[in-house]
C-alpha cells in the first residue's frame, strides 16, 4: 500500500538519505528506530513532502510520485493520504481544540460542518479529551496538546498516520497517557508509520520495526527478532546502549 | 506677543476647530488603507526573498524610517511636481491634500511592511507545516493560520502606528491644508490668542486619541483570547 524506492536526501552536502526501501502494508504499525541524525525524521517528512527528496519514487495507496517530475497536483494529493502527528503538536493555536480537529474536515476535504463538528468530537472522545473541546491549546498540556493532534489526524481518517516522535517534547509523566492512546488506535487497524525513542512500546505496539543508521535501513523485522536477537552489529549497539535491561538477550 | 490669556476662548474654540477634525481623519484613513496596501506590498519582497525588489524595499524603508515627516512631507510636495513635469505632466495645480495623503501612505506604508514582516515570521513554522501536512494550499494556509495569528502580533504595533499617524497630521497645514491645525493657525492670525488655540487644539487630538485607544484595548483583548490564561502578564 506504501512504497518506497530509493529515496534520497541532502541538505547542502550532508546525505541524510542514501537510497531507502521500503514497503509497508495496509494495518502495518511500523516502528522507525535508530540513533539521533540517522535519518528517520526526514524520511517520514519526505512521506508528507515537507521534505522534497532529491531521488526516489513514494507510493501511498493509489498517488505515486517521482521526485525527478513532481507537480503541486501531486504534492496536495500525496498529503491528503497522509497525516501526520508532530514532534512539538504544531496545533493552531488560535482555533479551539474542536477547530483544530475541524480545520481540514471542512477546509481541505469540504465536509460540511456539522458532520465535520461530529467527526471531531467522535475523535476527540477517541483521545480523551471531549471535556477539552472549548479549550484552546496553549491551555493544554503537553500531553493534551499532542492529544489533539493525534485526534486532528485521525479525523482526515488517512491511509497512514505519521507519527513523528510524538513523545519527544512531552514531560516524562506526560508521555504515558500519549502512549496510551496511540496503543489504543494502533488496534483499530489504521496503518501507522511511528519514529520513537521509546523502545518498549515500539516493541509493544508495531508488527514490524525498521532500524535505521547513517541514512541507511540496516534492519527490519517483527519486533521480537529485532529486540531479541539483532543480526547487524550497529543495531546490537544502538539497543544495547537504549534499553539496558534487555542486554542479556543481545 | 499674544493678548492676556482667556480661558472661556477654550471653549469657544473647540467647535469651530472640530468642525476640521474630518479633513484629520480623512488624512487618517486614507493613508492607514493606503499605507496597509503599501505595507502588504512591500512586506512580500522581503518575505520571500525576492532579489532586486528585496534590496529597493529596504531601502525605501530605511529612507522613510530615518527622515522626519516633516521633511517626507517636503519632498513630496516640491519634488513629486518636479519629477513628474519632466513626463509633461503637471499637478502644480493639485489640492495639497493629496500631496500630504501621498506623503503619510508612504510612510505608514513602510513602518508597517517591517510590523508585517516581523508579525508573519513570528508564528511558528510548524504550524505552516501542519496546514500542509493536512493537504492545505498555501494560500489557504496563509488565510487560515497565519494571518489571523499575525494580526495579534502586529496590532500593537499597528495601533501605535495609527495614533502617531494622527499626531502627525498636525503638520499638514504646513502646506496649506485646511485641517484642524491649519484652522488653529487662521484663528492665532486673527485673534492672537495662540495658548487657547493650543489647549483647545491639544485637547480635541487627546479625546481623539482616548476614543482611538479604547477601541485598540477592546480589538486587543479579542486577539488574545487565545493565549492561555496568563494572557494579561504577557
Amino acid at each position: 500500500m506504501i512504497s518506497i524506492s530509493n529515496l534520497h536526501k541532502k541538505f547542502g552536502k550532508n546525505e541524510v538519505l542514501k537510497g531507502i526501501n521500503i514497503q509497508v502494508d495496509k494495518g502495518d504499525v511500523i516502528s522507525i528506530l535508530g540513533p539521533s541524525g540517522s535519518g528517520k525524521t526526514t524520511l517520514l517528512r519526505c512521506l508528507n513532502y515537507l521534505e522534497r527528496p532529491d531521488e526516489g519514487i513514494i507510493t501511498i495507496d493509489n498517488v505515486t510520485i517521482d521526485s525527478k517530475k513532481v507537480h503541486k497536483k501531486d504534492i496536495y494529493h500525496l498529503r491528503k493520504k497522509s497525516a501526520m502527528v508532530f514532534q512539538s503538536y504544531n496545533l493552531f493555536q488560535h482555533k479551539t481544540v474542536l477547530q483544530n480537529v475541524m480545520e481540514g474536515l471542512v477546509v481541505v476535504q469540504k465536509v460540511n460542518v456539522k458532520e465535520a463538528r461530529e467527526i471531531a468530537l467522535e475523535m476527540l472522545k477517541k483521545v480523551g479529551l471531549e471535556q477539552k473541546v472549548d479549550a484552546y491549546p496553549l491551555q493544554l498540556s503537553g500531553g493534551q496538546q499532542q492529544r489533539v493532534g493525534i485526534a486532528r489526524a485521525l479525523a482526515l481518517n488517512p491511509e497512514v498516520i505519521l507519527f513523528d516522535e510524538p513523545t519527544s517534547a512531552l514531560d516524562p509523566e506526560l508521555v504515558g497517557e500519549v502512549l496510551d492512546v496511540i496503543r489504543k488506535i494502533s488496534r483499530e487497524g489504521i496503518t501507522m508509520i511511528i519514529v520513537t525513542h521509546e523502545m518498549n512500546f515500539a516493541r509493544e505496539v508495531s508488527n514490524r520495526v525498521i532500524f535505521m543508521d547513517g541514512g541507511v535501513v540496516v534492519e527490519e523485522g517483527v519486533p521480537n527478532d529485532i529486540f531479541r536477537t539483532p543480526k547487524e552489529d550497529r543495531t546490537k549497539q544502538f539497543l544495547k546502549r537504549m534499553t539496558p535491561e534487555l542486554e542479556y538477550s543481545i | 506677543m499674544g493678548k492676556v490669556f482667556d480661558p472661556s476662548l477654550i471653549i469657544e474654540f473647540i467647535p469651530t476647530l472640530v468642525k476640521y477634525l474630518g479633513v484629520t481623519l480623512e488624512i487618517l484613513v486614507a493613508s492607514i488603507i493606503l499605507g496597509t496596501i503599501i505595507g502588504i506590498a512591500a512586506a512580500i519582497p522581503k518575505l520571500f526573498h525576492i532579489p532586486i525588489l528585496k534590496q529597493i524595499v529596504t531601502l525605501y524603508i530605511s529612507f522613510i524610517r530615518g527622515t522626519p515627516i516633516i521633511i517626507q512631507l517636503f519632498l513630496v510636495f516640491y519634488g513629486l511636481p518636479a519629477v513628474l513635469s519632466l513626463i509633461n505632466i503637471d499637478i502644480t495645480r493639485m489640492d495639497a491634500l493629496i500631496f500630504v495623503i501621498i506623503t503619510y501612505s508612504l510612510s505608514n506604508g513602510a513602518i508597517f511592511a517591517e510590523i508585517f514582516r516581523g508579525a508573519i515570521s513570528a508564528v511558528e513554522f510548524g504550524q505552516t507545516e501542519a496546514a500542509y501536512s493536512i493537504g492545505m494550499t498555501p494560500f489557504q494556509n496563509f488565510t487560515r493560520i497565519i494571518f489571523p495569528q499575525a494580526i495579534r502580533v502586529a496590532f500593537p504595533n499597528i495601533a501605535n502606528t495609527v495614533i502617531g499617524s494622527l499626531k502627525d497630521t498636525s503638520l499638514a497645514f504646513t502646506i496649506g491644508v485646511m485641517d484642524m491645525m491649519g484652522r488653529g493657525e487662521t484663528i492665532i492670525a486673527a485673534t492672537a490668542h495662540a495658548l487657547e488655540v493650543y489647549i483647545a487644539l491639544s485637547v480635541i487630538y487627546y479625546v481623539v486619541v482616548l476614543i482611538l485607544e479604547k477601541g485598540f484595548k477592546v480589538f486587543e483583548k479579542y486577539t488574545n483570547r487565545y493565549q492561555g490564561t496568563d494572557a494579561s502578564v504577557a
